[in-house]
């Protein structure tokens, strides 16, 4: 424990909650401005066979050859078209002359299974009529919100919106989990921003702070580690200039004080430079609870940090297997955690498929005016 | 920073310093531990630190050899002048070394590595699920940003040496050289040694009793199983 005091104000006045509300991160997939697309073979035909022309379908290519078309619309009228797929159609059928027969479009299969006159001959054997087949381009994924499908369905071909996400948590995950964490998001926010104004103004690291939470199963929170940013501890300060002692920021501290107390856990025996130990006031403030001991690194803990983590923090979160991270101020020059915003590092690290642990991520945002809103100013280049 | 252009005697240093580094990772793997072992080098003093995964030990998922090294450069014994330097001068140290670790750098160590300052790593096996030098992402190289227009992080795709005749981005502050494949077969074998043990630590432990240890090591370009 700190032998500094904190002085009589500071031990008096409580952890005010900070009112806010939560707004979920952007993964790196949903950021990308690109639509993949799929190419496919389409026709129409008289809404009379139309069924029977998907069953031959099923029959030629079983579960489309291993493509997924569940957000597309198997059949659409020629009125939900672009009107170029109608147009191209039209050219290639006018021969027949059918004189406004009602037709039926529908997506056959995709244009890599199989060469359209293959096609086309399996279909015209069972119609016993010419089928012509039109190429056109679709959305090879499911449409992430309603406004997209909307305008897919405008460009492309009708898609549906199923709030399924291929590239990211399912919405209805994350929306139940917002419910769970926002209404405690500001007291955690505000013992983070303390556990940073204490570092700050002890002068043994930047002005950034995290708070680890532990939740069982849709219960209330409790606070199972603070930390404070320790980098100038033990460097001589930040007039030594550099980066400080690296290992000190505060998420990789909070780590490192709960897998401290795991059972098993075995110190060690040399002096190191990692700041593990509690040391600013708050860090050894009666409202923090034990973490439990028979844990797995930091499993499916919350993490609430007064800035967006560093590189090295944001992959030391996804290596300690949290299940939650918020944070309130983004940094854009150096934070690993947001996949979006104007010149960023576009990371995304809360959510990417091949780090083979992935969380669920929100930023705080503060009510009120957001000028006057910081308590605490870092360099916008600072790695938090 | 090609091998291709060093001298045979660089080539055989840096392979020596690499043997130091491999050791390292031995002992880990002899203590239950990940086996992946680093040194730092400095051009005067030669090592100047060790490190070896440390994640059972402590249970602390982000103890890797890199942190363990930069620890014990800055708190151990120094030889000579150095026994006295403070923490900010010995750091300072690092802009001069060289680290070599077995396995490439993750992306946790990568930022680690270019906060601090570090120089240059030579590295053995690439990191395909977690690199932080070209297997994921390139910290080593402008922080590793995305380059908008294409949306992928800058040359991923060159993942060991042979990046000389690349379009250079300006360097920039932190900034660091990286070359990869030294002593990769035997990291490798390392690694496999270790994964057809058990992990009791892990929740629920997955049965690994029918592993066979594989010792043939793909050449590279043929997939790395690191």
């Amino acid at each position: 424990m700190s032998t500094l005091s904190t002085g009589p104000e500071h031990d008096a006045s409580p952890i005010i909650p900070i009112p806010g509300c939560l707004i979920p991160l952007k993964t790196t997939l949903e950021t990308r401005e690109e639509v993949k697309t799929l190419r496919v073979h389409v026709t129409a035909v008289r809404p009379q066979v139309a069924s029977g022309t998907l069953g031959l379908i099923r029959t030629l290519l079983p579960k489309d050859g291993g493509f997924d078309l569940q957000h597309l619309r198997r059949f659409a009228k020629p009125e939900t078209l672009p009107a170029s797929v109608v147009e191209e159609y039209t050219s290639l059928s006018s021969s027949r002359a059918e004189g406004g027969e009602r037709v039926i479009f529908l997506i056959l299969a995709a244009t890599s299974l199989i060469p359209s006159s293959a096609l086309a001959e399996s279909l015209e054997a069972h119609l016993e009529s010419k089928v012509p087949l039109v190429e056109i381009s679709v959305p090879l994924l499911a449409p992430t919100s309603a406004a997209q499908a909307v305008a897919w369905s405008n460009e492309y071909w009708p898609c549906v919106y199923k709030k399924s996400n291929p590239f990211g948590p399912h919405p209805s995950l994350v929306a139940r989990a917002q419910e769970e964490v926002e209404g405690g998001s500001g007291r955690w926010m505000g013992v983070a921003w303390e556990a940073a104004r204490q570092a700050a103004d002890e002068g043994v690291g930047e002005g950034v702070g995290v708070c680890v939470v532990e939740r069982k199963a849709g219960g209330e929170g409790r606070c199972v580690a603070v930390a404070g940013d320790l980098r100038w501890k033990g460097w001589g300060g930040r007039d030594q200039g550099g980066s400080g002692n690296v290992t000190a920021h505060a998420a990789m501290r909070a780590i490192g004080m709960i897998t401290n107390s795991l059972s098993q856990a075995i110190p060690s025996s040399t002096p190191t430079i990692f700041q593990t130990s509690q040391h600013l006031p708050l860090e050894s403030s009666p409202l923090i609870f034990p973490p439990d001991p028979d844990g797995y690194l930091c499993h499916d803990l919350e993490i609430y940090s007064t800035h967006e983590p560093c590189v090295m923090c944001s992959m030391a979160i996804v290596h300690s297997r949290f299940g939650r991270v918020v944070f309130e101020q983004r940094m854009r020059a150096t934070g690993g955690i947001c996949a979006d915003g104007e010149g960023g590092l576009g990371h995304g690290m809360w959510w990417r498929k091949e780090l083979n642990w992935t969380m669920l991520g929100w930023e705080f945002v503060r009510d009120g005016d957001p000028e006057t809103k910081r308590l605490i100013d870092v360099d916008e280049h600072l790695n938090a | 920073m090609s091998s291709r252009n060093m001298s045979s005697d660089e080539h055989a240093l840096h392979a020596t310093y690499m043997n130091e580094a491999l050791a390292m990772a031995s002992h880990a793997l002899s203590t239950s531990e990940t086996p992946v072992g680093c040194i730092l080098v400095h051009p005067l003093h030669s090592i100047l630190a060790r490190g070896l995964n440390a994640t059972n030990r402590t249970r602390n998922g982000t103890m890797h050899a890199e942190f363990i090294a930069i620890s014990s450069l800055l708190t151990s014994s120094l030889p000579g002048s150095l026994k006295t330097q403070t923490w900010k001068a010995r750091a300072d140290m690092l802009r001069e070394c060289t680290l070599y670790v077995t396995v490439e750098p993750c992306i946790m160590c990568a930022s680690l590595l270019r906060q601090f300052g570090i120089r240059r790593v030579f590295y053995g096996a690439s990191n395909e699920k977690f690199g932080g030098t070209g297997g994921v992402l390139d910290v080593h190289r402008g922080n590793g940003k995305m380059l908008s227009a294409l949306g992928t992080s800058s040359g991923r795709d060159e993942v060991s040496e042979g990046r000389d005749g690349e379009e250079e981005k300006e360097r920039e502050e932190g900034d660091y050289e990286v070359s990869g494949g030294w002593g990769r077969e035997e990291a490798i074998v390392l690694l496999r040694r270790f994964y057809v043990q058990e992990n009791g630590r892990a929740p629920e432990p997955r049965k690994k009793g029918e592993r066979v240890l594989r010792l043939d090591v793909a050449p590279l370009g043929e997939g790395v199983s690191s």
